[in-house]
């Protein structure tokens, strides 16, 4: 009994079979007593509850009770065949001749028999050849917005960073290290069969379309329900991923939805609530730190003070200041969330469904951002007759993400106005004593010694700004597809399925006239866009596949098949600014009366791929898989439509060699695989190859109008191809000890090749173009991935198991073509912190070693000196690059200062069950990726009115702190790319701890409950690193490849506390 | 069982049949592309008004040429400017202490922003033609008169990179796939760069003499003459220069009596005023003749002039700086109204009525002043619609004066004419002179070669003295107007500045503190980008980085 419940506990299945034979029971008298029987634990002798019996031939079928018995009403007689199936254990088939009879069955303790959802279709676990690695229960468990977060620690060589923790935000995930620079390294989906790449741009405008939408981008995923998710399963070798073609270099992760199973009613509701603490804020001067730093700074600026008539001392004055603003602190909350989801599932000899209904709330831990979603699902199957089954799956959501605006400050464009909080001067009040929002200096000394210069009265509030700024992303989005399979023989079955995905999404902003972006400095009164993306898809698949059994032991399995898919993406947009009232916000944009914008734009894809794959196995001790795509995409060159992508695999089952079954009870399994194949990245937006036509505007005339003219932006590319990656696996998968122990080893190498350079460099300027993308440069990922499980305790009242995850993988840059390297573009007044460059990896900073600072004996004995800036005593002093000498350093001796990718990551995970309690807690961890911290180099830039670094409170000053560490103040701060602000990225987090209790059935009945389960939960409750920000996992960036791991102050990681509770009925 | 495989062949067949009517080809809806674009008239001048923008917008909304970017390399390296400590870019300051490498951003940046306007054009003089000529209809713009425009702008970008880099790649058909524009081009002897300019310069000097209404601030003839003169002058062809400048220079009798021997017909003349040249409000005006046209970001078009830009509630300083107030500001006397209008100390805050005193001195010539100063100043020249002005007809005054000093072996009357014209306008009556303000109750200089305070004439100077006074001149006059480096680099060694290159050497080490100290010979040309040079491998004989980098 309690064996069951542990059962339930680990949650293999997160809807379970009860028994619902009550009536059976006290009928007891009536049935009939010749069918009846009981089902256990063959090891433990235990009853099993809830077991299915099923006789074979007929629509009969029973449940078990919470005795393991189970007694049929029929009049059926024996001699019977029962099908018995119990979830966590080996189904049977048993021939029944007598009554009573006593079933016992064995727990599922390897996954050796499990089927494996591979692409188009499933294969025992067995006879797989490549590598495909499902992501646990436990973490499929997790409250989250968005189901690739519960990726995080769950297989290895799958990496997640998220962006920011912006409800609703993205996430860049990496299967195996990014294989392209250019276009998309995010892997492939499908969900239900539906083929959907996560592309930013679906959700997202780009910031070039209009002046206002700014800020993290939506995540198309989060509008998917994590609750609804049965099983996710990761292919990542060539071999598994080869039948997705030219779509399947990053990997596939495919989701598969709950559906209902035969005979079976069940009502299940789950619910949770949490809280959101900011886990870290960086720190920064507080006002009296301020005033003080403020009067070095104003010393510093002899041109400033010669101008004024008496330089008052701010510090001296701070009584009439009064205390200083936390404007981080004035946005920060105690973030919630909350979940909700019902469920209804069963099913019958025909049929199978699935409903769920879902509401998912956050309010996150800034003001004015939150997320919401509801979802409805409808899973359908029915068997219409024997030969034909027919199913669909409808999914439909809605979720409104109300995000953090843009705002510019100090010349970069910071797309996310929380950095604006940091660098806000701390002297300003953030509210009135009315308890309004400040928009004014009322500070005196600084009015009257600095504003007397600048001019400037109207104040920046930021916290003002982020409450009362919408900047809104609603996603609507319906994604369904129908099946129907015939079965023209028993072994040869057809599958015709049709799908759409219907994603259209809102785009609402608007900056009252009282904020910074709907002021502008007083030059307009509101600033408001509306967009709206549309896209839709859709999918049609035939594929016949033929499972046959040769001889008893040569099982062949060939597939091959017809798909075609074709998207559409629209996008409309307006901008405009200066409105007679704030009271319309975006919805009445014809008011707008300066700074018109509109725009819109499509775009079109189509796919068509033919498609095989033939799984042979000889008595599941040698199995081949060949498998090939041939696929042709629109959006490629003229001369490149169409590419063949195969791959081949094989593994072998050595453990049941007869040689080795001797050692059963120690190598109780062992698999070797081996596989080879090409896959390809056809990521590329659109239009890609085609010389298209930008606007280029110009005013011209008495008086000026504004015309548009028309020049090509990129050279016709008719060669434009996929990136093609060469993938090899080896692996193995072993279990010890009757599978106590599993562990599973693969190494991999990949070759990109025709790698999509887009750069400077690969043509003549004196083409005209700057950049261009070809076909020219080849990468390589390598590395190795280790899974090991255990059951480390294993009794009848307590359990523990473990698993541990182990990844790691180099990345480098192998050729780029005619250049050697080039670093993207940066916004202006910034420099690249990044380059690609030949021989390094992907995302490698570069910029100036240092060494401290310049000290009088320096520059006496003529140490080199930074060219373009004062260097002194007290300023940063700076290295050469090896190889480099002489009087000045120069931006030839930037070099190398690290990758933002890791060295390994890794993650371990703990299961334990006692009696009703289970406990489970994951820590995850990425180990030697480096960190441009740029926010710290933006807050030890000096200025008269921005806040500064925490660390400048031991800046140099040759009088009051001739030791200090950071260089002396100055009124003509260049922030330089260098070695203090790449910082090393390691971090261990507990990621997720969990507690839960499952009421013993007898209390469950009380309340007509199948089972009730009570858990608590926390996320991200310690992490340990030596980063400086706010949090080591980051990526302000977002899906950009080329500039990973760059902190610009994104929206705070935070700390959650849940409660939960699932009742099923 | 036969029947089944033969209907389930069927059904795939079918189906695929069904689905793959989705064609592969692509076939844009809201793109267009060169295939199915340059058919009609409307086409035809949508692509010259590709090649306008190219003047005042970048593809990355960088800094336009001349919207600060050609500054950056010709005036910040000169020894009217230094960096300002307002500047964030390392490679922007390196320009300004004369300690840029070849990596520089700036220099790569303006070489591509030129190419990437020198394609622009290339395309409408390219495709135009190929235009049926039955499509142009509206005779304002003929296509003839389309493609001239287009070889004025390629011309006027080739004259900058010829002067900025020496030999540069001379492209003048544009590149339709990636394999025509991978092609490496070798560096072209400058005579045949300056050849190509000559002869779109010549084509340009067809087009109308004015404009009205829209079209105004399209390339005339008078600008081809004017550029094809100052082309002539850097090439030091002083008898075609006196030429072609003459062409622009409008007859009339220069109060002293000597009479210019001009024969230009499109009126150009000076404005009294000479902060007018820098108004919006008298945009295209007499003295304009050509210029980028700047109309700040309205209407979702960026167009602004972002050369005075300063956020002043970040930085005391401006964008950009004057070198030392106490030399380039003293090179103006108290009565010279360009000081005034060239440089503020303060400026009076109209909402508060209080005035706002720097203890520096700024530049004012690009600051848009149309909105007066108000309380809202932290943007002030952020969103400015101040136009740039490529070739004024000061420029051609004093370009004619020096060709006549130089073709005749000392000043001419003529030639002190034209330089006295300019210096007469500068200089107002003392009795006029108001302090710190642009406010003048009447001006020296009224029009049409009329002045009555003859003080600033030049008069009795030699070949060098007057060589000298002009090559002045041109530095008060176009302080922050991309000249200065030009005009320090072209100067011929001479009796005074002997040995290549001393002029600018000279100048630029005279620097009070010496900011320039690491000024050699080398720079008297920009580095070739970097990236270039590693394109073409440092082997190619043709292909190599200027001397000394």
């Amino acid at each position: 009994m309690k064996r069951i419940l542990v059962l339930i506990i680990i949650g293999l299945a997160p809807y379970f079979v009860f028994a619902q034979n009550n009536d059976q029971v006290q009928n007891i008298r009536q049935n009939n007593i010749s069918l009846s029987g009981k089902v256990f634990d063959a090891k433990f002798k235990t009853p099993l509850n809830g077991a299915v019996i099923h006789i074979k031939g007929t629509t009969h079928q029973v449940v078990t009770n919470n005795k393991g018995e189970f007694y049929f009403l029929t009049g059926q007689k024996l001699p019977v065949t029962y099908e018995i199936n119990y979830v966590g254990y080996q189904s049977r088939e048993i021939y029944a001749t007598t009554s009573n009879i006593q079933i016992a069955l064995t727990e599922n303790a390897s996954n050796l028999n499990d089927v494996v959802v591979v692409g188009y279709g499933t294969q025992r676990r067995k006879d797989v050849t490549g590598s495909v690695a499902s992501v646990p229960k436990e973490n499929l468990n997790q409250v989250s917005s968005s189901f690739d977060n519960l990726l995080q620690g769950a297989v290895a060589g799958v990496t997640v960073t998220q962006s920011s923790a912006q409800p609703g935000s993205t996430a860049s995930i990496r299967i195996r290290g990014g294989n392209s620079l250019s276009f998309g390294n995010d892997p492939l989906y499908v969900i239900d069969g539906f083929i959907y790449y996560n592309d930013n741009s679906l959700t997202n405008l780009s910031p070039a379309a209009g002046t206002a939408v700014t800020g993290t981008s939506t995540n198309a995923l989060s509008t998917i329900n994590p609750s609804d998710i049965e099983s996710i399963d990761v292919l990542k070798d060539a071999s598994a991923t080869a039948i997705y073609g030219s779509r399947g270099a990053n990997g596939v992760v495919i989701v598969t939805t709950k559906k209902g199973t035969k005979g079976t009613s069940n009502i299940s509701y789950s619910t949770s609530f949490g809280t959101q603490d900011v886990t870290k804020k960086v720190g920064i001067l507080n006002g009296p730190q301020w005033a003080s730093y403020f009067d070095d700074l104003y010393s510093a600026t002899p041109s400033i003070q010669a101008g004024l008539a008496s330089a008052k001392k701010v510090v001296d004055t701070l009584g009439a200041i009064g205390t200083s603003g936390d404007w981080v602190g004035a946005a920060i909350r105690t973030g919630s969330t909350q979940n909700h989801q019902l469920s209804i599932y069963g099913g019958d000899e025909k049929s199978r469904y699935s409903i769920s209904g879902n509401y998912f709330g956050q309010n996150g831990t800034l003001l004015g951002t939150d997320f919401n979603r509801f979802s409805a699902r409808v899973n359908y199957e029915r068997n219409v007759s024997n030969k034909i089954k027919v199913s669909t799956n409808i999914f439909g959501s809605n979720s409104v993400e109300d995000k953090l605006s843009g705002s510019a400050f100090n010349s970069i464009n910071f797309a996310n106005s929380f950095s604006s909080l940091y660098l806000n001067n701390p002297l300003q009040l953030i509210k009135n004593a009315d308890g309004s929002f400040n928009t004014t200096y009322i500070n005196s000394i600084v009015t009257s010694t600095y504003n007397t210069i600048n001019g400037q009265v109207f104040a920046d509030n930021p916290v003002y700004d982020i409450a009362s700024t919408i900047n809104q992303s609603k996603i609507t989005r319906v994604l369904a597809n129908f099946a129907v399979e015939y079965k023209i023989l028993d072994d040869l079955i057809f599958k015709t399925t049709f799908g759409a995905d219907i994603l259209n999404t809102d785009l609402n902003f608007y900056a009252p006239s009282y904020t910074a972006a709907g002021n502008n400095s007083g030059t307009i009164t509101g600033s408001g866009s509306v967009g709206v993306i549309n896209s839709q898809s859709w999918l049609n698949e035939n594929i016949l596949t033929w499972d046959h059994t040769f001889k008893i032991n040569h099982f062949l399995n060939v597939l091959g098949g017809y798909t075609t898919q074709y998207q559409k993406v629209k996008n409309t947009f307006v901008a405009g600014q200066s409105f007679p009232s704030d009271a319309t916000t975006y919805n009445d944009m014809w008011a707008a009366s300066a700074n018109k914008v509109i725009g819109s734009g499509e775009s079109q894809q189509t796919r068509n791929s033919w498609l095989g794959r033939a799984s042979y196995s000889y008595n599941h001790l040698y199995n081949f898989t060949i498998t090939g795509r041939f696929d042709g995409s629109s959006v490629l060159g003229a001369n490149n439509k169409w590419g063949f992508f195969p791959s081949a695999g094989f593994s072998w089952n050595a453990s049941q060699e007869k040689f080795l079954k001797k050692y059963d009870k120690t190598v109780s399994n062992l698999k070797l695989r081996i596989t080879a194949g090409s896959v390809g990245n056809s990521n590329i937006p659109a239009y890609s190859s085609l010389a298209t036509l930008n606007p280029y505007s110009v005013y011209l005339g008495n008086p000026l109008t504004g015309l548009s003219g028309l020049a090509p932006s990129q050279p016709e590319n008719s060669n434009l191809t996929w990136e093609t990656t060469t993938q090899y696996d080896a692996g193995v998968d072993a279990g010890f000890l009757k599978n106590r122990i599993n562990l599973t080893a693969d190494v991999y190498y990949k070759k990109t090749s025709n790698l999509l350079v887009s750069g400077s460099g690969l043509v003549p300027l004196s083409s005209g173009y700057t950049t261009v993308s070809e076909n020219i440069g080849t990468l390589e990922n390598k590395g190795l991935e280790l899974t090991l499980s255990t059951e480390n305790i294993k009794t009848k009242e307590f359990s523990w198991k473990s698993t541990i995850l182990y990844s790691t993988n180099a990345n480098k840059v192998l050729s780029l073509g005619p250049s050697k390297s080039f670093q993207p573009i940066a916004p202006t007044g910034q420099v690249s912190p990044v380059i690609v460059e030949v021989g390094l990896p992907v995302s490698t900073f570069w910029g100036y070693k240092t060494a401290g600072l310049l000290t009088a004996a320096d520059i006496s004995s003529g140490t080199p000196l930074l060219t373009g800036v004062s260097q002194q005593v007290g300023d940063r002093k700076y290295l050469h690059a090896a190889g480099i000498s002489g009087a000045a350093i120069t931006t030839t001796d930037k070099q190398n200062l690290g990758s933002a990718q890791p060295k390994f990551t890794a993650s371990f995970s703990n299961t334990f069950n006692y009696k009703n309690f289970d406990f489970s807690f994951l820590f995850q961890g990425s180990f030697g990726n480096k960190i441009f911290n740029l926010l710290e180099q933006q807050l030890e830039k000096t200025t008269t009115t921005a806040n500064v670094s925490a660390a400048l409170l031991d800046r140099f000053d040759a009088v009051k702190n001739p030791n200090g560490k950071f260089p002396k103040v100055t009124n003509a701060p260049v922030m330089q790319v260098q070695d203090t602000y790449i910082e090393d990225g390691s971090y261990i987090r507990l990621k997720n701890i969990t507690l839960g209790y499952n009421f013993p059935i007898g209390i469950s009945k009380k309340i007509l409950a199948k089972q009730i389960r009570l858990y608590v939960s926390a996320q991200n409750l310690l992490t340990i690193t030596k980063y400086t920000g706010q949090d080591p996992e980051v990526n302000y960036y977002d899906q950009n490849n080329l500039q990973q791991g760059i902190d610009l102050g994104v929206y705070p990681n935070a700390k959650t506390f849940l409660a939960g509770l699932n009742i099923t009925f | 069982m036969k029947n089944r495989i033969i209907i389930s062949a069927i059904i795939v067949t079918g189906l695929s049949i069904f689905t793959s009517c989705n064609k592969l080809t692509e076939s844009p809806q809201g793109t267009l592309t060169t295939g199915n674009y340059y058919k009609t008239q409307a086409d035809a001048i949508s692509a010259v008004t590709a090649v306008y923008s190219t003047l005042s917008t970048d593809i990355n909304n960088d800094f336009p040429i001349y919207g600060r970017n050609l500054n950056l390399l010709i005036d910040n390296t000169s020894d009217n400017q230094v960096y300002s400590p307002s500047n964030t870019n390392p490679d922007v300051r390196a320009l300004g202490t004369a300690t840029y490498v070849s990596t520089n951003d700036r220099v790569h940046k303006i070489y591509a922003q030129h190419y990437w306007g020198i394609n622009a054009a290339n395309i409408a003089i390219d495709e135009i033609p190929t235009i049926p000529s039955a499509q142009f209809v509206n005779p304002a713009h003929s296509a003839a008169n389309l493609i001239r425009e287009a070889r004025f702008i390629r011309a006027l970008y080739y004259f900058n990179l010829v002067r900025m880099y020496g030999n540069v790649p001379l492209v003048i058909h544009s590149a339709s796939n990636l394999a025509q524009a991978s092609k490496l081009v070798s560096r072209t002897p400058k005579d045949s760069v300056y050849a190509q300019i000559i002869a779109d310069l010549d084509s340009a000097t067809l087009l109308p003499a004015t404009y009205t209404g829209a079209d105004v601030g399209r390339v005339t003839s008078g600008a081809a003459h004017a550029l094809l003169g100052k082309v002539y002058v850097t090439l030091r062809d002083w008898p075609d220069a006196v030429t072609e400048l003459r062409k622009a220079i409008t007859p009339v009798t220069v109060s002293g009596g000597t009479a210019l021997a001009g024969n230009g017909t499109y009126g150009y003349d000076l404005f009294p005023n000479f902060n007018s040249i820098f108004l919006p409000g008298s945009k295209n005006g007499i003295e304009h003749i050509f210029s980028a046209q700047f109309n700040g970001s309205v209407g979702g078009f960026t167009s602004t002039n972002t050369l005075s830009s300063f956020t002043w509630s970040n930085a005391a300083y401006t964008a950009d700086i004057p070198a030392d107030s106490s030399i380039v500001v003293k090179l103006f006397t108290v009565s010279d109204q360009r000081r005034t209008a060239t440089f503020y100390d303060s400026l009076n805050n109209a909402s508060t009525s209080s005035k706002v005193i720097w203890p520096f001195f700024n530049f004012l010539k690009f600051v848009d002043q149309s909105g007066g100063f108000t309380s809202t100043l932290s943007n002030q020249g952020a969103n400015a619609k101040v136009n740039f002005p490529i070739i004024r007809y000061a420029d051609v005054l004093l370009l004619y004066a020096e060709a006549l000093n130089e073709l005749y072996g000392g000043p001419t009357a003529e030639a002190y004419a034209a330089a006295n014209l300019v210096r007469a306008r500068a200089y107002v009556n003392p009795a006029a002179y108001i302090f710190k303000t642009n406010n003048y109750s009447s001006y020296n200089y009224t029009g049409s070669g009329n002045y009555s305070n003859h003080n600033a004439d030049l008069s009795g100077l030699s070949q060098l003295q007057f060589r000298d006074s002009v090559f002045t001149e041109r530095r008060r006059e176009f302080i922050q107007e991309s000249q200065r480096w030009f005009d320090l680099v072209r100067r011929a060694p001479d009796a005074e500045y002997s040995g290549p290159g001393s002029y600018y050497l000279i100048s630029v080490h005279a620097m009070l503190g010496n900011p320039k100290s690491a000024a050699a010979l080398k720079d008297t040309l920009f580095p070739i980008p970097q990236t270039e040079i590693n394109l073409y491998g440092t082997e190619n004989a043709n292909f190599q980085q200027n001397p000394g980098w």
